[in-house]
């Protein structure tokens, strides 16, 4: 046997290339594309101010349901005729939610594209909305979140959103509701956030490849018949951190591995530290190398990973870490756990560890932005966020120049351990009594609201 | 659209040591991705070691003789790479994406833990992953409703000593038994560079390739000979339904249906995908027309079909609906079983057929739209069927298939008397 004993080092470095970035203002909407020579593929996505964030407090779930309800018959066809003609293009109605945004969109061969926006403007804009429909869709959609909540980390989500951010807020509920939420909608709720959200024109992502494009084509389908103006989005929300640290334990009786959530509030989106806090969540709990899973994976063997980092939306940020541990290591896992953070907080991070991260988190803007959907999930970024064509370029730099000093003093900041809210979802009589002996914080037995 | 299902240039090397090198040059992105399959999986597994080649798959990632313990994916992820591994019945893959300018990093970390494992593998290092992988079960198939079904499934497809029989996670006592010399044999036996096909697709170039793969695996020594799996590929039809009931802790009755077809890569598989389509996939589907639309017994975000595409032996086709409320599990399952039935009885109508081939051609060309997709596939072939160039055949494969062969294939392999049929019920709260 003959290997080589040396480690090579990098040939020569490619120079990074975003895909060109086109803006238009069309129609009374803006497009933003992003050209791929040579690509078959090609996706639409229509942007609407419409995230969760938009859904009154009580209604948690609208726009869940209203992305279901609209493909229940539109102006043109009913249901079948509309999934038939659709599909028949090659591609799906895919819809997506966060705090910030609704998205709708379609994936086809380039040369289908046109005809897939038809489609997807058809929905989006002029959806039937029958309310025999919505209410079947509604009941359909609570069921859904039922059967998702019976399996582990649903309620655990919940219970430590409610405690970062308070249930009084919207924010402080689930993103897609719950259950009893859903359940508790009305047809009219769903036609009036459609009314009031749906036929704003929003932005057209398009990505693909633009010489077999019609981009003015595209964007008249997309945005006729729209109108009404951008609505103010509203600033950064300013959350107070909790006082002390604190362990909920969500009752799952029979649970053969207990589910941890842990995590406490965070800078917003457009906060100055977002690049040195990415990095500092990357070393910590970002990355299949980062410290919480070196030790509770591959150094104890208690989980089959853990991860850890710093979200963050237009208005809200939140830093949590999650895993699943066997039960018998509930409490040391949490203590390690907590040990790690806490050690991030004090010390920061090594030259050593960073370098792996900030290579780590510049090398996936090459590696991992190759596919149309990914690319237009880019443009997407740049559009919520209101960031320059040249954005992913200048993310990269930040990333590379980012050094020891910043990122540990961004730890230092924004790494709050003796805040943690730590909820664990598991067997509660196996657990209990270590967890109330670990000494971590007060253990508060979570008590589920009644049903509906 | 092309008439090829790859429009790239695929080029294949063979070093003395019998590893196959295959590569497709594609300079759209600077990055480059490279793929190992190893022509093992869980069907060489004999009674008592299941769930060994995924448990080594994570042995891969712990140090070699060159490669510290840890350094590995701290090497990969320092480098700006994704990475992962993957096993199933038939297979183990590992597979980074890199920066193109770190292709010759990761040609080293795979040579070296080809040709380097054992002398680094250690007793501690055995014990851990065991523990991962005992995780990684309780994770992904007991702590959830319905997550055991896969499990459930395979023995009532498979009867005992077929290579499918057993699920490639393995059985916890199984693992418990694990010993070191166990996988030391394991690794000598079947990683071996005569047993592996290695894929590059990106910015690079054949020439810069093969000299590198010559350089850096060149000197591993293949092995005479490497024990084959036990053949699977025929698999008499018992002529008796198999049906499992399963009452425990889900939120709803759940069926599935469940026929083994042909194995994959072969015309009868390329019709059972067309078939799979058709039958359940998207709104437009039958199962989501007939039992999540037109009956409203199923709930429309849990219906479905699938075929599992494995190459050595008759691959698994899978239809699955929930109940929705109210519904009971044998009125579900009536529900699936007469649309299934009616693939044989009820022609596929021509608009049909348009959507099942649009869906599939649109999912092709996904899958077709990155580096690392295209490795996996080039491997895939180079390694099941001797030629990645067969790769090209398979997007017309489908596109060539006739509502007259579905109903031939549906009347030949979906018969209800060699149907398996698993239900979950709920337990009876108290």
């Amino acid at each position: 046997m003959t290997l080589i004993a040396e480690r090579p080092g990098p040939g020569a470095a490619r120079p990074y290339r975003f895909p060109q970035v086109v803006r238009r203002a069309v129609a009374g909407g803006q497009v933003v594309a992003a050209h791929l020579p040579g690509q078959n593929l090609a996706v639409a996505l229509l942007l609407l101010d419409a995230g969760a964030g938009r859904e009154p407090v009580g209604k948690e779930g609208l726009g869940g349901v209203l992305a279901k309800a609209l493909e229940e018959g539109t102006s043109q066809r009913d249901a079948t005729a509309y999934a038939l003609a659709i599909e028949a293009l090659g591609t799906e109605l895919v819809t997506g939610l966060d705090w910030d945004t609704f998205q709708a969109s379609v994936q086809v061969p380039v040369e289908r594209l046109g005809a897939a926006v038809e489609l997807l403007a058809e929905a989006v804009r002029t959806p039937k909305l029958d309310p025999d429909d919505v209410r079947r869709v509604r009941d359909d959609e609570a069921t859904a979140l039922r059967m998702d909540w019976a399996n582990p980390g649903p309620r655990a989500d919940a219970v430590l959103r409610a405690d970062l951010f308070g249930v009084d807020n919207r924010w402080g509920r689930p993103l897609y509701g719950d259950p009893d939420s859903v359940a508790a909608l009305d047809a009219e709720d769903v036609t009036v956030f459609h009314s009031e959200w749906f036929i704003r024109p929003g932005t057209l992502v398009v990505a693909g490849d633009l010489e077999r494009i019609d981009l003015d084509a595209l964007a008249a389908t997309a945005f006729a018949g729209t109108g009404g103006g951008p609505v103010d989005r509203g600033g950064p929300i300013d959350v107070p951190l909790r006082t002390g640290r604190r362990v909920i334990l969500v009752d799952r009786p029979g649970s053969v591995q207990s589910t941890l959530r842990l995590g406490h509030i965070a800078p917003h989106r457009a906060h100055p530290d977002h690049v040195p806090l990415a990095l500092a969540g990357t070393v910590l709990g970002g990355a299949f190398t980062s410290r919480l899973n070196h030790l509770i994976r591959e150094v104890r063997g208690y989980t089959y990973g853990i991860r850890g980092d710093f979200a963050s939306s237009r208005r809200f940020g939140r830093f949590a870490v999650s895993s699943g541990v066997q039960t018998a290591v509930t409490a040391p896992a949490l203590v390690e756990s907590v040990g790690e953070i806490a050690r991030t907080q004090a010390g920061g991070v090594t030259e050593d560890e960073l370098a792996v991260a900030r290579s780590w988190r510049a090398g996936q803007l090459s590696v991992e932005l190759q596919s149309p959907r990914a690319i237009a999930a880019a443009l997407t970024t740049l559009v919520v966020h209101d960031l320059p064509d040249d954005y992913h370029a200048q993310l990269r730099e930040a990333l590379l120049a980012a050094d020891v000093a910043q990122v540990s003093a961004a730890a230092a900041t924004h790494l709050h351990p003796d805040s943690l809210t730590l909820v664990v979802e598991g067997d509660a009589a196996l657990i209990r009594d270590e967890l109330v002996a670990a000494g971590l914080g007060e253990v508060i037995d979570h008590v589920p609201a009644d049903p509906v | 659209m092309p008439d090829s299902g790859y429009p790239w240039p695929i080029s294949t090397t063979r070093l003395d040591n019998g590893l196959r090198v295959v590569v497709s040059e594609d300079r759209t992105a600077p990055a480059v991705a490279v793929n190992l399959w190893y022509d093992v999986g869980s069907r060489h597994e004999p009674a008592g070691q299941t769930g060994f080649a995924h448990l080594f798959e994570h042995l891969m990632f712990e140090g070699s003789v060159n490669v510290a313990k840890t350094e590995h994916m701290k090497l990969v992820q320092g480098a700006g790479g994704s990475l992962n591994a993957t096993t199933n019945p038939d297979r183990t893959n590992y597979f980074e994406t890199v920066p193109a300018e770190h292709l010759e990093l990761a040609l080293w970390l795979e040579a070296d833990r080809m040709g380097g494992l054992v002398p680094a593998l250690t007793q501690e290092t055995l014990d851990n992953q065991r523990d991962v992988v005992k995780n990684e079960r309780r994770q992904r198939y007991e702590n959830v409703p319905y997550g055991d079904a896969w499990l459930r499934l395979l023995p009532l497809l498979y009867p005992p000593g077929h290579p499918y029989h057993h699920a490639t996670i393995g059985s916890m006592a199984d693992l418990n038994a694990a010993d070191l010399a166990t996988f030391q044999a394991f690794h000598q036996t079947y990683y071996a560079p005569n047993n592996a096909v290695l894929t590059v697709v990106g910015d690079t170039t054949v020439d810069e390739v093969v000299t590198l793969a010559e350089k850096y695996f060149g000197g591993i020594e293949p092995r005479a000979e490497i024990p084959s799996a036990p053949d699977g590929r025929t698999v008499p039809a018992t002529g008796v339904p198999a049906v499992e009931t399963v009452v425990t802790d889900v939120p709803a009755p759940r069926v599935y249906v469940a026929h083994r077809t042909y194995p994959f890569g072969t015309p009868g598989y390329d019709v059972v995908t067309v078939l799979a389509t058709v039958l359940g996939s998207g709104r437009g589907s039958r199962l989501y027309q007939r039992l999540a639309d037109g009956e409203r017994i199923a709930q429309p975000d849990l219906v479905g079909a699938y075929g599992v595409d494995l190459a050595h032996a008759p691959a698994p086709l899978i239809a699955t609906a929930t109940a929705r409320p109210g519904v009971s599990g044998e009125r579900l399952a009536e529900g699936l079983s007469e649309v299934v039935d009616e693939l044989a009885t009820v022609p596929v109508t021509p608009s049909e057929l348009d959507r099942a081939k649009a869906l599939l051609t649109t999912a092709w060309w996904r899958q077709m739209s990155t580096v690392d997709g295209r490795a996996d596939v080039l491997g895939r072939y180079a390694t099941q069927f001797g030629d990645p160039a067969t790769v090209a055949e398979r997007l017309p494969a489908w596109q060539a298939v006739t509502a007259e062969q579905i109903a031939e294939v549906a009347a030949e392999v979906l018969g209800a008397d060699d149907r398996v049929t698993l239900t979950y019920r709920p337990e009876e709260k108290p």
